[in-house]
């Protein structure tokens, strides 16, 4: 190291200097600590440091002095007064900023208050205790249509007038499956002994009575003039009102009762569930050739919940029997399971809830929890909000009021309880929650990239 | 014979000054981007000594960098600046995980009386692009730094230099147990900067 003073250039040592003098320490041109769980050998060899004390004192020899004897003072640039530098990285600010609109997406500030009460108790004697019927609908015209054993009653919301629409003589058949035509100007009711009638409300009279079935129909769906039964005898038919010879197209598909019948709610699916655990998907174009579009078979029990979302077509949430007691969340497009949550007890109906993004399930037999219970979840994060219900015994049925802010339970209990649990409706929410959900159910994995 | 255009070949006190700083702010943006201290996204490529340079879109670090090297350059101008060094720390701990020192060489003569040395541009660039290309291969050899990491710029100049308002005197913020690299060195004749 030529430390020559006088030196009209001052050099501080380089490479070509002579090495076998200790370099003081203001020649250390890099440094770098490593953890002391990486070992690396030092790269390089020519500066060697005889120990770590000598380096330390002459740390502190030279602090105030360079190799020539320059004194010398240390500043550190603190930012001009207006900058505004950023001490994190600029991904991890992009994720929290994301995060943190997809957490408000999520969450509703303030939280609506769920009731823990329910609105309203009706007395529902007789009502059968028989999973697979559907012996509730809603109309549009606020009248609730509910089978109670072999009478049939309409119970006006409005103005909570009760009426017997009619009644089965002779003990051996009862409805099992009331369903209202979207105009509420028809209810379908379907029998024990295979009978599926349509009757006129306003004055109280049967239209028509329609043929095909051999066994009970369970369950029955609205699409339009399509009137879509299925049955014990496994199969499912579609009926066109309209015409004299109603019988449209016939589907042997399922292996044992069909249960769950919902169309989309444009009506150009039909998801089918059945007793022996699977869910079919068909194409409104395609039933007359028994094609199903898809045929999905993740529940291990009867699928009898079945509901549409609302806000995203295509979206079908499907819920499992005892042995399941699971919640699907659907792409019948590609009829691919997005969602599952294990709610450990029986379902035995799905309701989504059009003013807010959420669903309801309700339960009955359990093992473990959730028995009897009306259950709240969040989508499409499907945490659980909360749970309901007073029921004394399980829950047969669920159904909706046409507003979308109360839910019925039906329970073996024979009872019939009404919860304002869809409520408040949002302003405005139809079109902007459509939008947000378009964007959170892209099938982005990550929303970042 | 095609005449070649011989230009900018004597290097004054000032242009040195300039490319030192304007290096240093390169030198800085690369080892940002190299170290992973910023995301690589936040960096635009731009052509700069004849080669691909990464510079920080970051508006704060842009103006942080813009005005440090304004004062360095002043410092260098005037002859008092010693050594740049950015220390880069661990957000979390605030412990000083890398230290990259550019030492700088000051020919006094050239400070007092003017005179000026003679070096041509194309040298200079072919000397920084060496260093430049040594801080890009560094991190073949560094670890990664995992951790989110801040950086700082400590100056060591004379101590007769008034302290500028957007700086305040630091600690050296050394290493304990320091393992060393050096890497090369350019000079303009004036200023040799050795990193």
């Amino acid at each position: 190291m030529k430390a020559q003073r006088g030196d009209s250039l001052n050099r501080i040592g380089t490479l070509q200097d002579d090495s076998t003098t200790v370099p003081p320490i203001t020649d250390f041109r890099y440094h770098s600590s490593f953890s002391s769980s990486i070992k690396k050998q030092p790269v390089s060899a020519f500066f060697f440091i005889p120990c770590v004390q000598a380096y330390r004192q002459k740390l502190i020899e030279n602090l105030s002095l360079d190799s020539q004897g320059r004194p010398f003072k240390i500043m550190v640039f603190r930012g001009s007064p207006k900058s505004s530098r950023k001490s994190i990285r600029f991904v991890d600010e992009l994720r929290q900023e994301v995060a943190a609109i997809f957490e408000k997406d999520c969450k509703q500030t303030p939280y609506r208050c769920i009731p823990k009460g329910e609105k309203r108790v009706l007395d529902a004697p007789r009502l059968r205790n028989d999973y697979y019927s559907n012996i509730m609908s809603w109309g549009m015209n606020n009248i609730l249509a509910v089978a109670l054993g072999p009478e049939l009653y309409l119970w006006n919301s409005e103005d909570q007038a009760v009426h017997k629409l009619l009644q089965v003589r002779g003990g051996n058949d009862w409805p099992t499956s009331v369903t209202w035509s979207e105009d509420a100007r028809t209810l379908a009711i379907g029998y024990m002994c295979s009978n599926l009638q349509l009757w006129d409300v306003e004055s109280s009279k049967l239209i028509r009575s329609l043929q095909g079935h051999s066994g009970r129909i369970a369950s029955t769906a609205w699409n339009g003039h399509i009137l879509t039964s299925g049955s014990r005898d496994k199969s499912i038919i579609n009926h066109d009102v309209r015409a004299a010879n109603s019988l449209a197209s016939c589907i042997k598909r399922h292996a044992d009762e069909v249960c769950g019948l919902k169309w989309s709610t444009e009506g150009n699916r039909l998801a089918s569930g059945g007793n022996e655990n699977l869910l079919y998907i068909w194409e409104a174009s395609k039933m007359s050739s028994s094609k199903f579009l898809h045929r999905l078979s993740d529940h291990c029990a009867a699928v009898k919940a079945l509901a549409w979302c609302p806000y995203q077509n295509n979206v079908l949430a499907s819920g499992g029997g005892l042995s399941d007691g699971c919640i699907k969340i659907w792409n019948t497009e590609k009829g691919i399971c997005i969602n599952n949550i294990e709610t450990k007890a029986q379902i035995c109906g799905l309701e989504w809830n059009r003013h807010h993004k959420e669903i309801l399930s309700g339960h009955g037999y359990s093992i473990r929890e959730n028995q009897n219970k009306l259950c709240l979840w969040r989508y499409p994060s499907m945490t659980k909000v909360g749970e309901l219900g007073n029921h004394k015994s399980r829950i047969i049925n669920l159904c909706q009021s046409p507003d979308g802010i109360t839910v019925i339970s039906a329970g073996a209990d024979e009872t019939l309880r009404f919860w304002d649990v869809f409520g408040p409706p949002t302003a405005g929410a139809g079109n902007s929650m459509v939008s947000d959900l378009q964007g959170l159910l892209s099938f982005r994995t990550s929303l970042l990239r | 014979m095609a005449s070649r255009t011989v230009a900018k070949d004597i290097i004054t006190l000032r242009g040195s000054a300039a490319i030192v700083s304007e290096f240093f702010g390169y030198a800085a943006n690369s080892i940002l981007y190299n170290r992973g201290v910023y995301p690589e996204e936040s960096f635009a490529k731009v052509k700069k000594y004849g080669l691909p340079m990464l510079l920080t879109q970051d508006e704060g670090v842009k103006s942080f960098i813009t005005n440090l090297t304004a004062q360095l350059s002043e410092w260098l101008e005037a002859g008092k600046l010693q050594r740049v060094v950015m220390v880069i720390m661990s957000k979390a701990t605030k412990a000083v995980l890398e230290r990259w020192n550019f030492s700088i060489e000051t020919d006094s003569d050239v400070v007092e009386k003017g005179v000026s040395r003679e070096k041509s541009d194309r040298e200079i660039m072919r000397e920084i692009q060496a260093i430049m290309r040594q801080i890009a291969s560094s991190i073949t050899y560094l670890p990664c730094l995992d951790e989110p990491c801040v950086f700082d710029v400590l100056a060591y100049t004379d101590t007769d230099v008034p302290v500028p308002f957007t700086w305040i005197e630091s600690d050296p913020k050394l290493i304990a147990n320091p393992q060393m690299v050096k890497l090369h060195s350019f000079d303009t004749k004036k200023e040799t900067q050795a990193i």
